[in-house]
């Protein structure tokens, strides 16, 4: 309201230089003899408007329409692309934010010299303006340019991705087809379709039960790992901390397809039990939907713990041991030690990397894609007992070109994955007592 | 001052709608625009686009599969035909990208290559968008030689009209391999009992089976018959023999799924009975991957799978008998000596593998046509029409051939390389071969048809009181249900 009531008062008080520079860009700069400065922004508004006048106008009709022309290669006729035109046209509004913040400084800064005139002073010249972005306004030289990659590189492919979810991209509507917005239908399909809505909440309580239970198994293992590792009756702790990040060390893929491997009924493990006299298992097939989650908990806790483990055992070397100390001339044993000291600590220290594990555990893509894809289960559509959110989204997107579909459920992955970590990570103590710890 | 923010905000919402409804601006349109299905028939759209004028001194971009390149026969194709055309400047070089190529999105960018070697599922799923040129097959030397069967993978029908878009070169299709050093030595009374002098297990799945049970008895290592039931490409082909097709309308018409109509069941029977030969391996992927030395040492007697892996049977077989000590050489003459490929056996009417009096049908199998397909993107379509018509001549089929031990799809190169190309040929004629659709919607009946034959073979290692499918009733019922998953996964949302 402040700046409103401000804005409002510039533009009553501003003279008519100033109100200028709301029509020409750098026009009150040039009339305030500040020359350069005012050819630097007339020069952003040409752009803009070549840009416009060349193809801003079309990409941003096309990102209504979405194309009006069917592509025939046959005939030559080149036609319209509707992905293209869709990231064309967000990439034009990005043009126009960026466009309409330069404009509203080069307003800020017309009526800044006036004021600087009014006043008796001098405006500031170009060259002193150069010299502050190297000192005082650092910042903006310094991220300008990454602002922009952002733009281009991350802000522009999650738009896309998010607009893709409000379109009937997928199936046969495909280039050279031309694509339609189709506003919350497939929302409105994924919750309420007999085939989406009993997998996709079948899949979703999965998911989380996974995420909560890997993240947990993870941290706990890694952080009981680093503390045995940790004690003083350990001898050769360098060597016995080698195999766990061996494990580390290797890609996750080879991993877990080396493990769907000795699971495998032709196997080292059911060669075992064959030689043994016993009936091979089928650890990781049709019917194996618990022996193949559990498979999948100790296979990602396999990969997953020894990050944590070198990650506890950096913040364990940081801890006070004279708390420690204190405690046991208390009377605290190991047990109360540990639940009341190192625990509250261990959490304290390292909630960012637990919720960053536990987004990164519940769009878990590889163990079971690797360990037991290609199976469509009865009760399921298009997935298997073990698919999490993230199988099925590729499984749909992918496998079966339901890319509007995959969109809108990527886009329910991220609300549930930002809206529990937000929530975590507000209520932690590392957020709200972030200097306590010393 | 509310006033002048009404009319503001109503002058932008016009503007806004008049934008929407200026149409896409930045299309060329340099033809017709969309086609009504009566629009143009299909020769007029070849002649339009092949108008016989060879473009001169330009360069062709030629996608091969990597196998052709790495055995030289490539490199021998494009030499010669650039020696051929060198007059008109035309060259051919590699296209040098994947050959899991992207054209759709490529081509329209000027990525992709002009020519392009593929199987006919892939090309036609280019076909459907209309990446790949129609082309004038009549006007081509080997439209005779290569059967209807082989050009029907190719056809397609694009706004109303039939359309061939590729060009077919070789037939790939499942065949039997077995050891013919393994064979028991009363082979000749024992398994003979036509007297024709070729194995009874070799052209009856009934006598595989029995073999198969008989070799497990004698000794608990070894097997028979071996294979992986998971492979929808191998399995399927028991449904087809018994019924079973995959779309309907020349699989043209993915609203119906075929893979539980005729009498498909006893297919699914077949492959249960033969499991129950086997060991659990047969559920995943194991046998698959271990065929080759598991055949080489011995385990098993026989498999199926394609004539392009014979080579790699062949080099685990010579190692093996190098390391009985024989020499390089004669180890090399051993292996071929010893491993048979041949054609599927024969199935019993009944399904009832255990029936000897039953009356006897072809197997039939999935397959694929290879072939060569014409960019719609490249800028040189009589240049490319040209090189197809010399690639796809008897000298240069019978090349490939010889180099690649490829089935051709001609006839008469077929008749020249031996009796496997032949015998591949043959079944394409008499319709034992279904050809792989060529519709897009066919890459979704993969996975629901390996979850029905992975249940299926799994449920031959369950205890009898968790068994699903106990009857042909219940394998009926199994195959509706996949036929249904795979309705479902093609149409719930188009």
């Amino acid at each position: 309201m402040e700046k409103w009531n401000g804005f409002c008062e510039a533009a009553k008080n501003s003279s008519w230089k100033v109100k200028l520079s709301a029509v020409v860009m750098g026009g009150g700069q040039l009339l305030y003899g500040c020359w350069q400065k005012g050819l630097v922004y007339l020069l952003v508004e040409l752009s803009v408007l070549y840009y416009f006048i060349t193809r801003g106008i079309s990409d941003l009709v096309g990102f209504f329409t979405l194309g009006t022309q069917k592509a025939d290669p046959w005939t030559g006729t080149a036609g319209d692309n509707s992905v293209v035109m869709l990231l064309m046209g967000i990439f034009a509004w990005i043009v126009i934010a960026v466009f309409l913040c330069i404009y509203v400084s080069n307003l800020k800064d017309a009526y800044a010299i006036e004021r600087r005139v009014k006043a008796g002073e001098q405006p500031i010249s170009f060259k002193a303006e150069l010299a502050q972005l190297l000192d005082r306004k650092f910042y903006i030289t310094a991220l300008a340019l990454p602002v922009l990659g952002v733009c281009v590189f991350h802000i522009l492919p999650i738009v896309f991705m998010i607009l893709i979810a409000f379109t009937n991209y997928g199936g046969s509507i495909v280039p050279p087809e031309l694509v339609d917005w189709v506003g919350f239908q497939n929302f409105a399909q994924l919750t309420t379709l007999s085939r989406f809505a009993p997998t996709f909440f079948r899949i979703l309580g999965w998911n989380v039960v996974w995420a909560v239970l890997s993240t947990g198994l993870n941290y706990f293992a890694g952080l009981g790992l680093a503390l045995l590792l940790n004690k003083d009756c350990v001898r050769g702790k360098a060597f016995w901390r080698l195999f766990p990040i061996l494990a580390y060390a290797i890609p996750g893929f080879i991993t877990l397809l080396g493990f769907k491997f000795m699971f495998s009924y032709g196997g080292p493990i059911n060669q075992i039990i064959r030689d043994l006299g016993g009936t091979a298992i089928g650890f990781l097939d049709l019917d194996a939907k618990w022996s193949a989650r559990l498979i999948g908990l100790f296979v990602n806790c396999w990969i997953s713990v020894p990050s944590i483990m070198l990650l506890a055992t950096g913040h364990l070397s940081n801890r006070d041991m004279t708390i420690y100390e204190s405690a046991r001339i208390d009377g605290a044993n190991r047990w109360h030690q540990f639940k009341s000291l190192t625990l509250p600590y261990m959490i304290f220290t390292t909630t960012p990397v637990i919720l960053s594990q536990f987004v990164g555990n519940f769009n878990n893509f590889g163990i079971f894609y690797f360990l037991r894809g290609g199976l469509y289960m009865d009760n399921y559509f298009l997935a298997s007992d073990t698919d999490l959110l993230i199988n099925w989204l590729y499984n749909l997107s992918i496998d079966n070109n339901y890319y509007s579909i995959g969109a809108a459920i990527s886009l329910v992955i991220f609300l549930i994955t930002s809206t529990i970590s937000l929530a975590v990570y507000v209520r932690s103590a590392a957020f709200r007592e972030e200097d306590t710890f010393q | 001052m509310k006033r002048k923010w009404l009319s503001l905000m109503l002058a932008l919402a016009m503007v806004t709608s008049l934008l929407s409804g200026c149409g896409g601006g930045n299309s060329e349109s340099g033809g017709t625009g969309e086609q009504s299905p009566d629009a143009a028939p299909s020769s007029t759209v070849q002649n339009t686009i092949f108008n016989g004028e060879l473009e001169q001194n330009i360069t062709i971009r030629v996608l091969e599969n990597d196998t052709v390149i790495a055995k030289g026969y490539f490199a021998e194709l494009i030499d010669a035909f650039n020696e051929a055309y060198a007059d008109y400047g035309i060259v051919a070089v590699d296209a040098n990208m994947d050959q899991y190529l992207d054209l759709a999105n490529d081509g329209p960018y000027g990525y992709g290559p002009d020519v392009l070697y593929q199987a006919n599922d892939i090309i036609m799923q280019y076909a459907e968008g209309k990446h790949v040129y129609p082309l004038p097959i009549e006007q081509l030397e080997c439209y005779d030689q290569i059967p209807q069967s082989a050009w029907d993978a190719y056809a397609a029908t694009i706004e109303g009209t039939e359309y061939y878009c590729g060009v077919p070169v070789n037939i790939q299709a499942p065949m039997l391999y077995y050891r013919k050093d393994l064979l028991p030595e009363n082979w000749e009374s024992e398994w003979d009992q036509d007297g024709d002098g070729v194995p009874d297990m070799t052209q009856r799945w009934s006598d595989l089976l029995a073999f198969s049970q008989a070799r497990h008895e004698g000794d608990k290592n070894l097997y028979g018959y071996m294979k992986s039931l998971d492979d929808v490409y191998f399995s399927s082909g028991f449904l087809f023999s018994y019924g079973a097709y995959i779309f309907g309308n020349n699989n043209r018409d993915t609203e119906d799924i075929g893979f539980a109509a005729g009498e498909a069941e006893k297919g699914a029977w077949v492959l249960s009975q033969l499991a129950s030969a086997m060991n659990e391996d047969c559920i995943d992927s194991t046998i698959t991957t271990n065929a080759y030395s598991r055949m080489a040492d011995g385990t098993y007697f026989a498999t199926i799978t394609t004539p392009d892996v014979y080579s790699t049977f062949i080099d685990e077989l010579t190692k093996t008998y190098m390391g009985e000590g024989l020499d390089q050489a004669a180890a090399e003459e051993k292996a071929v000596e010893n491993l048979v490929m041949t054609g599927l056996p024969k199935l019993p009417e009944s399904g009832d593998l255990s029936d000897e009096s039953a009356g006897l049908i072809d197997s039939k199998a999935m397959g694929g046509i290879n072939g060569y397909a014409i960019s719609a993107y490249t800028q040189y379509p009589n240049a490319c029409l040209a090189f197809v018509e010399f690639a796809t001549g008897y000298d240069m089929i019978m090349k490939r051939s010889e180099m690649l031990g490829i089935a051709p799809a001609r006839a008469d190169a077929a008749q020249a390389a031996g009796e496997t190309s032949q015998q591949l040929f043959d079944r394409l004629e008499q319709g034992n071969i279904i050809i792989m659709p060529s519709v897009k919607a066919v890459g979704q009946i993969w996975t629901p048809g390996q979850t029905f034959f992975i249940d299926l073979a799994k449920d031959v290692f369950r205890p009898e009181s968790e068994k699903k499918y106990t009857d042909l009733s219940a394998m009926k019922q199994g195959l509706e249900e996949m036929s249904q998953q795979i309705y479902d996964a093609i149409h719930t949302l188009n």
